[in-house]
């Protein structure tokens, strides 16, 4: 796995990267097409629109009358994306004229949807059969559930509920985040200080696609999970499924995802069900870079002093990161930031402005609504202390000692002046410094008055 | 539960307010022969398929239009699919989309309702349809939207009018009109009648909308996924129809005529058809008691644009 960037971008950078045949195979699945056309451009989305009730190759000079000049690149974008996901495909023919034509799989599932509307990949069980909790309810247990995996990733001793995965898949999901040494208790890289300032969608995605990725190693067709996911997230929130629509593989996946708290397993007397939370459903949504906002906890006074007002074990230890953890009370955590803790942060690799950021974002409702969130001398304080540490710059320079004679030291002393490269120099001791890039140079010269 | 409001929206969610010409005199005159009041409403309901399929967040109203009344018939934001689901099993209909059973209902009790408050006689002719009514209600729906928040879809009108404009509601479209333009709601309207309709005309060109009559109603689908699925963002980038030429005139407040040129009120603005001697709007009272200096300014000649 190479060291992402965390954030790859989404979803369908992932669909896309599938191999030809395996996507034509997904876009059998209706909810496959659907959810594909809403992570589209607006103008590509448009086309496929347009185009939909169009069977015949259309000439690229034709699609391209459909724009304004000053849309051109738009329009590119949106072609390359459509050829990309290989809605359109582009053929040349004799003339050289280009000319696309849209997936026969895609355009017969859209037009479905077209005609019938949006439907539901299966039927919620009727409510009196089940119990179903409150969305509130459902919503508490998604996030506990998500935070007891993230405190299980970043500190296995730490949690004390178990989750289900197993340790190799642990292992897959904190490769990158964490870096082990031998015997020594594992660190968190700087991708895992990172992971943890990201907001829940973004980590979520991180670990859904690490688990898209792992698929092929525990046998299981990448493209089986992703549509399974890509459906599950059309379903509504807080309804019950019953469990035995889902097939083998799905069923599997569904028991990691309920770790993850994507869903909610329950059962009945006879049957099981599972209710989809709010993670499952917004996973679709994130696609579009939509993010949700949680409610925030973080107060942060000019005086330095960050109060924390959670019961999240996994809040003080991402506080932690940065801060100072003054004390731990119930329902709250008061920190302070000093340079100390920050300096901790910065040899991590954590930058200003994602602490920064992380403030601004969780900032609890009192202040949420003030402008600034975190008070300007704080997050200017935080990024003159980043800066501080970048006040010195390193620049090689070259040694050079136990000169034979005063005069070489001097003449090479000249030498070195004369290109404005010497640095220091002591003639008692007969030493000088001068800069790297001379280095040749100077060897040259000492060769030459050796002669 | 965050509510919905406190996503953040991409720039293409749109929320569109269809408004539907029910009024049964145009329906049923010739100048319809060539599309049927079916063939309409399954046009119509692709379309709404296919913004709610473009973008989970986009949102599409309907207003039906009717010649006495206009009132709500769809609206996607309160029909979760669950309701619908219950909806269809009572009604036994299994065939029949959720969606399509619930619009074709509601639209079907609207028109019950429009017939039962039409007066006796009022079927000389083809009569207009209450085009005002139901801009105004697209405008408090929209007024109402742009109140939840700083986060929400951007708006749009979309008017599927048919029948000839009622020049006796020319004060109060105008109006809704101009609150349009206030509001940044562009007016889009697509003309399935014979003749080319003033009123929307300029709506579209005061609004910044489109107006489109299109030529082939049979592939209506077509036309309006092609011109007015268009979300605002990317009509930046987008070739679409252009105004030919707009019809500007004004009717007169007096008889309700539509007229080329005719007198206004130096003080309210109000229109006329012949010269009077009192405004019957504002009630100013013209060349009496100043003289003949009074009398030209008085009654300026509205210049047809």
């Amino acid at each position: 796995m190479p060291q992402v960037k965390i954030i790859a971008k989404n979803f369908i950078d992932m669909v896309a990267s599938l191999p030809a045949v395996k996507l034509d195979m997904l876009y059998a699945n209706p909810f496959i097409c659907e959810a594909i056309l809403r992570s589209l451009p607006p103008l590509a989305k448009k086309y496929v629109l347009q185009m939909m009730y169009i069977d015949a190759p259309i000439p690229a000079k034709s699609l391209e009358e459909w724009v304004l000049p000053d849309g051109l690149s738009k329009h590119r974008v949106a072609i390359d994306r459509l050829i990309q996901l290989r809605v359109l495909s582009e053929t040349v023919d004799r003339k050289k004229e280009t000319s696309y034509e849209m997936n026969k799989k895609f355009q017969i599932n859209l037009q479905k949807q077209l005609i019938h509307g949006g439907i539901l990949p299966r039927e919620p069980m009727a409510s009196s059969s089940v119990i179903l909790p409150s969305s509130e309810e459902l919503e508490i247990y998604a996030l506990e559930q998500w935070e007891h995996f993230l405190l299980h990733l970043i500190s296995s001793n730490q949690s004390e509920k178990l989750t289900n995965f197993s340790s190799s898949m642990m292992k897959v999901f904190q490769r990158g985040l964490l870096s082990q040494r031998d015997k020594e208790a594992s660190r968190l890289t700087e991708y895992g200080f990172q992971f943890l300032l990201m907001e829940t969608n973004a980590q979520l995605w991180y670990i859904i696609r690490e688990y898209i990725a792992n698929a092929e190693e525990r046998g299981v067709d990448p493209a089986n999970i992703i549509s399974f996911l890509l459906e599950l997230s059309f379903h509504e929130t807080g309804q019950a499924y019953n469990i035995n629509t889902l097939n083998e593989v799905q069923l599997n996946t569904i028991k990691d995802l309920s770790d993850l708290g994507l869903v909610k397993l329950q059962q009945g007397r006879k049957e099981s069900w599972f209710l989809p939370t709010k993670l499952a459903t917004t996973l679709s949504v994130s696609l579009s870079d939509t993010a949700t906002r949680k409610q925030g906890y973080v107060v942060v006074e000019t005086n330095f002093k960050m109060y924390a007002y959670s019961t999240s074990k996994l809040h003080c230890e991402i506080m932690r990161l940065f801060a100072r953890i003054e004390y731990e009370l119930p329902n709250l955590i008061v920190g302070a930031i000093n340079k100390e803790s920050l300096y901790n942060a910065f040899d991590n690799g954590i930058t200003s402005d994602q602490i920064v950021s992380f403030l601004q974002q969780n900032a609890h409702p009192r202040v949420a609504e003030k402008v600034p969130t975190v008070p300007e001398n704080v997050t200017d304080q935080i990024r003159l202390w980043e800066s501080d540490l970048n006040r010195v710059e390193m620049a090689p320079a070259q040694f050079y000692d136990e000169f034979p004679s005063k005069d070489l030291f001097e003449a090479v002393c000249d030498f070195a002046r004369e290109y404005g490269a010497l640095l220091w120099d002591d003639s008692k001791k007969m030493q000088l410094v001068v800069k790297g890039e001379l280095h040749n140079e100077m060897r040259e010269f000492l060769r030459r008055q050796k002669q | 539960m965050a509510p919905i409001a406190s996503k953040l929206y991409t720039d293409d969610v749109s929320l569109v307010v269809l408004l539907l010409d029910t009024n049964p005199y145009f329906w049923t005159s010739s100048s319809s022969s060539s599309l049927s009041f079916s063939h309409f409403i399954s046009h119509v309901l692709s379309f709404v398929n296919s913004i709610l399929l473009l973008n989970q967040l986009n949102q599409v109203v309907i207003i039906a239009t009717g010649h006495n009344t206009c009132g709500y018939i769809y609206d996607s934001s309160l029909s979760s699919v669950s309701s619908s689901i219950s909806a269809n099993e009572s009604s036994g209909d299994a065939k029949m989309p959720a969606f399509c059973s619930e619009v074709l209902k509601s639209l079907e009790d609207f028109v019950k309702n429009d017939e039962s408050l039409s007066s006796v006689d009022a079927g000389n002719g083809v009569g207009s349809s209450l085009l005002s009514g139901s801009l105004s209600m697209a405008l408090c729906y929209v007024q109402r939207v742009f109140r939840t928040g700083p986060l929400h879809p951007q708006p749009r009108i979309l008017c599927l009018h048919g029948s000839p404009d009622g020049p006796e509601q020319y004060v109060a479209v105008m109006n809704s009109i101009f609150s349009a333009q206030r509001s940044m709601v562009p007016v889009d309207s697509c003309v399935i009648g014979a003749q080319h309709s003033a009123f929307l005309q300029q709506a579209s060109y005061i609004t910044g909308g489109v107006y489109l009559k299109p030529q082939y109603l049979d592939g209506l689908f077509q036309y309006l996924s092609t011109v007015f699925a268009t979300d605002l963002h990317s009509r930046k980038f987008i070739q679409l129809p252009k105004p030919v030429g707009v019809d500007f005139r004004a009717s007169c407040f007096c008889h309700k005529n539509t007229i080329d040129m005719g007198y206004i009120c130096s003080v309210c603005l109000s229109i006329f058809c012949m010269p009077h001697k009192k405004c019957s709007t504002c009630g100013s009272e013209y060349g009496q008691a100043q003289s003949d200096a009074s009398t030209l300014s008085g009654q300026k000649r509205k210049e047809p644009s």
